[in-house]
């Protein structure tokens, strides 16, 4: 780069300051107002989604936008905050992005900069093969190389933030004729004409995800889509950052539930009072998480197995926070709370799945004991 | 806020069904009131917003002053000792604490069974017969039920946040009144040990695995490291019929803490059982076979195949927990050498992973001393200091028993005080003062 105009346009989130007040803007106006239809009513918030992009949500944790993942996380949590929804579709987002970035594959680097301003959007199908990866379940989709690529054939179950026109990173099993796959690749699944999204079974909330199950027959994957071939150093590399990110979302979750409990502080402190997890122990708890968090940022592709312990472990505790904050904001605000237009009973059930999404409490805690056994001969 | 006419100030009204609150400055544009709209001038059929009452159902609210204050200010601590380890530490901890409260609530986290052994034995037990049940005393679950703990078993401790009492774990977050750490040391690996090729008897689970594969009949085995723990699984080892080579970057076994004098006689003594000795050994690299045998290359060139490798390369203490609650740590978790509190006065250690003026202590005479010094801080019982004495060691070679007393200066000069062919008697000496003695051989009947 030459000029210094050249790089303030390829550079367009230079303070910190304004990306968060401009993701704070669109979050605490047209998202909150939307957040009841995103929850309940399928609706798929790609305007916001657009405007958040447009504010640096989504590309700030990007190298080339300066690798701020302290800023992503907060970005992040301002929206969570609001919606839990549009938070999990942000990390979605952010996701696709990352792995965009890091593949180094010059068509999908073509493909980033639309990306990470909103302008085209798209997920993540990961739960799976990070399952598969670590020994849980099976691997879905199969992948057999021919000229030019692979095809892929199976079916995963519920992909979000996805729609036609969209597009989401996976992996696939590669079938060699072998017993078992001689190797994973991982590509970004493009969700053209060939491909017909089938509608999942309702959710119990956050229906405005677009969560959709993805059957593929026989589909072409060229190399201009390829993320990773092979793909396990390449998840080993971003599994990090990966996880990283989504506590920015559950950061969010549990600074919504205070909101919610300060909201009534007023007018039921002299009850509430005698309720377990008040604000100030949910925030000691929140700003002990956000510390951790933070110092986690400065190097999200370390490989060090201590370094992803300890993403796991904050993680972990993420989602068990959200499900205690959520809790007990609705305790707090009783009745009022549990409105079906009301933000805490919304909260306990995007708190749920900050529990339950992948790697879900569990699987950090089996991933945990796995990597503090000690290794010995077999 | 007043309002702009200099009037009254606006007022707030509560909705009596569901604890809305109505803002006379906001009014609720919603529902077409707008901002600055008095409580009398909303029409009768307004609702409120949130449950669908109307006005009437509404009335004067006044804030309260803020009830914060009555409330804890601090996080909520859980009640209860938790201890991490049970190993003899944690145990002995354990036990300690029940000697002196039959109802404290106890928690303890082991990322093993928790089965009780007494781990010295592990060096020796396999020239003996033993097996797990023989060296298990009690069972984990057991004890625990005898003493009233409540026993977390393969459950790692893998974060810690002294602020907030909290020590999350493989099985969930437990909160605490007081944290004593019992932890342990965890072997030291070079990098030129491949830890799926090299077994380390540090606990009772690995020695299993171990003398499993023993037990198939005579083996080639390669001992790294002439330490304590390495020369005695020589010993026993050989004992139990396999042939096994011992290998140290020192010239002499036990290098770090006998004088030469000494050294050279336990080498003898090894050579006489038939332990292969290969002193000044540099490691390069092992790697396995197709058929599962080692290859241990040396710096030299040479190459050594044997069945199975063991690493005795010393002991380390894992410092994540106590790096993430941001402990000090030395070597080891520093500790007050008189009261074993850690720099965060809520949590306490002891044992293996702990460090004494800067230096760990890796031996077993000193733990139930420590236990109870800890079990009464942590009661807030009247104690008096624990006091640091350097312990006895005592090698566990049956051909050639070793005895140190006092804490010998590596290095340092030694001083023949006997010898004879069976039997050497050293001493350091500081001025005047012996600070340690060496005793090496069986002591002749009288």
């Amino acid at each position: 780069m030459d000029s210094v105009a050249e790089q303030t346009s390829s550079f367009p989130w230079l303070e910190d300051a304004d990306v968060l007040a401009g993701v704070t803007e669109v979050a605490q106006g047209p998202l909150a107002e939307a957040a009841y239809r995103i929850d309940q009513e399928h609706y798929y918030p790609t305007d916001i989604m657009a405007s958040l992009g447009e504010a640096g949500a989504f590309g700030v944790h990007l190298d080339r936008y300066g690798g701020r993942y302290d800023l992503a996380l907060k970005a992040m949590s301002e929206i969570a905050r609001v919606c839990g929804s549009t938070g999990f579709l942000t990390w979605c987002h952010d996701a696709c992005g990352l792995y965009m970035e890091q593949s180094g594959n010059p068509a999908l680097l073509a493909r980033l900069d639309d990306h990470a301003r909103g302008r085209t959007m798209g997920g993540t199908g990961l739960s799976n093969p990070i399952k598969s990866l670590t020994g849980i379940e099976k691997m879905i989709l199969t992948a057999k190389p021919v000229a030019g690529g692979y095809v892929v054939n199976g079916t995963l179950p519920w992909v979000s933030h996805i729609a036609r026109g969209q597009y989401c990173g996976v992996l696939a099993g590669v079938d060699d004729g072998g017993d078992a796959p001689s190797r994973e690749i991982m590509f970004l699944l493009d969700l053209d004409e060939r491909v017909d999204l089938r509608r999942c079974p309702e959710f119990s909330g956050m229906e405005g995800t677009s969560t959709w199950a993805i059957p593929l027959v026989d589909y072409f994957v060229s190399e201009a889509q390829i993320i990773a071939d092979p793909a396990v150093p390449f998840i080993k590399k971003v599994r990090s950052a990966f996880i990283l990110l989504q506590i920015g979302w559950a950061q969010g979750v549990i600074q919504g539930s205070i909101d919610s409990i300060d909201e009534v502080e007023d007018v039921l402190g002299h009850v509430n009072q005698y309720l377990d997890a008040r604000p100030d122990e949910l925030r000691a708890e929140l700003d002990d998480l956000t510390t951790r968090a933070t110092s986690l940022c400065a190097d999200p592709y370390c490989e060090d197995k201590d370094f992803f312990l300890q993403v796991l472990d904050a993680r972990a505790q993420a989602a068990e926070l959200a499900l205690k904050a959520s809790q007990s904001a609705l305790l707090h605000q009783g009745a009022r709370g549990y409105l079906m237009k009301a933000a805490p009973q919304r909260r306990i059930r995007e708190a749920h799945f900050v529990a339950i999404v992948t790697p879900a409490i569990k699987h950090i805690r089996w991933e945990m004991a796995k990597l503090m056994r000690e290794e010995m001969p077999a | 806020m007043t309002d702009p006419e200099g009037g009254q100030p606006w007022r707030l009204y509560i909705c009596r069904a569901c604890g809305f609150v109505y803002d006379e400055s906001k009014g609720d544009p919603d529902s077409g009131l707008a901002p600055g709209t008095r409580y009398e001038d909303i029409p009768d059929d307004w609702e409120c917003p949130l449950c669908g009452v109307t006005k009437t159902d509404f009335e004067l609210f006044e804030k309260s002053a803020p009830t914060e204050a009555v409330a804890p200010v601090a996080p909520a601590q859980g009640t209860g000792i938790v201890v991490v380890g049970a190993g003899l530490a944690g145990w002995a901890t354990v036990e300690a604490i029940r000697a002196q409260d039959a109802e404290v609530p106890l928690t303890l986290v082991t990322a093993c069974d928790g089965d009780v052994y007494h781990k010295p034995e592990l060096s020796i037990a396999i020239s003996r017969g033993m097996c797990r049940d023989s060296l298990v005393r009690e069972r984990g679950v057991d004890a625990a039920k005898r003493l009233g703990v409540r026993l977390l078993r393969q459950t790692f401790a893998v974060g810690l946040s002294p602020a907030l009492h909290q020590l999350r774990t493989t099985r969930g977050t437990v909160t605490y009144t007081k944290l004593i750490l019992a932890q342990g040391a965890k072997p030291a690996l070079p990098p030129m040990l491949p830890p799926e090729l090299c077994w380390r008897v540090n606990d009772l689970d690995a020695w299993c695995g171990l003398s499993k594969k023993l037990a198939a009949g005579s083996a080639r085995v390669a001992i790294v490291g002439a330490g304590m723990v390495g020369c005695e699984l020589a010993e026993d080892l050989t004992a139990s019929g396999h042939r096994v080579c011992l290998i140290d970057c020192e010239a002499l076994p036990l290098a770090g803490l006998l004088p030469d004098a000494a050294a050279v006689r336990l080498k003898a003594s090894f050579t006489e059982l038939g332990i292969d000795f290969r002193g000044g050994g540099q490691i390069t690299g092992i790697t396995a076979d197709a058929d599962g045998a080692r290859h241990i290359k040396f710096a030299d060139g040479a190459t050594l195949v044997v069945d199975h490798v063991i690493a005795a390369t010393g002991l380390v203490t894992d410092s994540r927990l106590a790096r993430q609650a941001g402990l000090a740590f030395d070597r080891g978790i520093q500790v007050n050498p008189e009261t074993l509190s850690t720099s965060d006065p809520d949590i306490y250690a002891l044992g293996d992973c702990i460090s004494l003026y800067g230096m760990p202590c890796r031996f077993i005479e000193p733990i139930p001393h420590q236990a109870k010094a800890i079990a009464r801080a942590a009661l807030s019982l009247p104690q008096e200091a624990y006091r640091h004495a350097d312990p006895v060691i005592r090698l566990k070679t049956k051909s050639l028993p070793i005895v140190v007393h006092g804490m010998p200066k590596r290095g340092g000069d030694w001083r023949i005080v006997k010898q004879d062919f069976d039997r050497l008697e050293m001493e350091q000496r500081m001025g005047d003062m012996v600070t340690s003695t060496l005793k090496v051989g069986k002591a002749k009947a009288a």
